[in-house]
């Protein structure tokens, strides 16, 4: 068994794979089909409660991946931020000595998440200059008319 | 509505995402059905060669000792049921359910039909180069539960 504990390389592993043998454009197929597949929690959390969705899924993913993070919900703005300050995953990849991680590791966050938060009628940003840090940053917006 | 705000460090919980077992799980299942059956042992080799390197260290210097202190660790940090007999030319693993799979299956996601390849090519892969092998006796679909054996390859 491979443990949850040990996934993360795995994904990684699973980037370079794909794009070693059908390119970048099975990476990003890859991360379409997830981002259907998996995030319908995600989406029933904003259909349900708007904004405050992404508190309530992110409030619980990322207590479980023990990140170190900060987040903000402001439901009368209609703004929710993350900023995290040592990603547990790619701070992970770059801790290991014996693995590189695959290049555009953090790119997966970027399309699975907008994927489902724009069609909701969200802006997603994600501030991805200091990912050779584990850092970033996550804007989700409402769309005012 | 007032803001609302938390801050959390990294040591303030235990590093423990199960719905990862999800993640992997859809990438076999993905693999499989757009690549091929093939793609998911390549792949799944590829990864623990890469990531069990350390490990495959402790093989060759400790023998079947640093196997059974791998899964161990890994069984006790999920949470599963197993048991191991442990001798030093052989040692037999019964996972008596993987927390993987119940997890899988809990949060209502079908389990890849090559999940089983999760145990049965990691345990080959992990044993090349090395003087031991391995092979799976029992998997159980089901549940995921298992038995697999490392043994002393013969000279």
């Amino acid at each position: 068994m491979i443990s949850c504990t040990e996934f993360i390389p795995a994904y990684s592993e699973l980037f370079k794979y794909l794009e070693k043998k059908r390119g970048k454009t099975a990476v990003v197929d890859f991360w379409n089909y997830l981002s259907d597949i998996y995030l319908t929690n995600l989406k029933d959390f904003i259909a349900e409660n708007g904004i405050r969705g992404c508190w309530i899924y992110w409030s619980t993913t990322l207590e479980e991946e023990a990140a170190d993070f900060s987040m903000e919900l402001d439901e009368e703005a209609g703004e929710f931020y993350i900023t995290m300050h040592r990603c547990p995953s790619k701070g992970r990849l770059l801790e290991y000595k014996h693995i590189l991680p695959y290049p555009d590791y953090c790119e997966h966050c970027d399309m699975l998440y907008r994927r489902v938060l724009e069609p909701l009628g969200y802006t997603y940003d994600l501030d991805r200059s200091q990912t050779d840090q584990a850092r970033c940053r996550l804007s989700i917006k409402v769309i005012k008319n | 509505m007032p803001k609302q705000t938390m801050t959390r460090k990294s040591s303030d919980n235990p590093y423990l995402h199960k719905d990862f077992h999800i993640l992997l799980n859809h990438g076999i299942d993905y693999l499989h059905k757009n690549i091929g059956e093939e793609a998911v042992r390549e792949y799944l080799t590829q990864f623990a060669s890469a990531y069990y390197s350390p490990f495959k260290r402790d093989i060759k210097n400790k023998g079947l000792l640093a196997i059974k202190e791998h899964y161990e660790r890994i069984y006790e940090i999920e949470g599963a049921l197993f048991d191991i007999n442990f001798s030093q030319d052989e040692l037999i693993i019964h996972l008596q359910a993987s927390p993987a799979v119940m997890h899988i299956k809990a949060k209502g996601h079908p389990v890849s039909e090559l999940y089983r390849e999760t145990v049965a090519t990691v345990i080959k892969t992990i044993c090349q180069d090395t003087t031991y092998d391995s092979e799976m006796l029992e998997y159980h679909e089901d549940n995921g539960a298992y038995r697999i054996r490392f043994f002393r390859r013969k000279k």
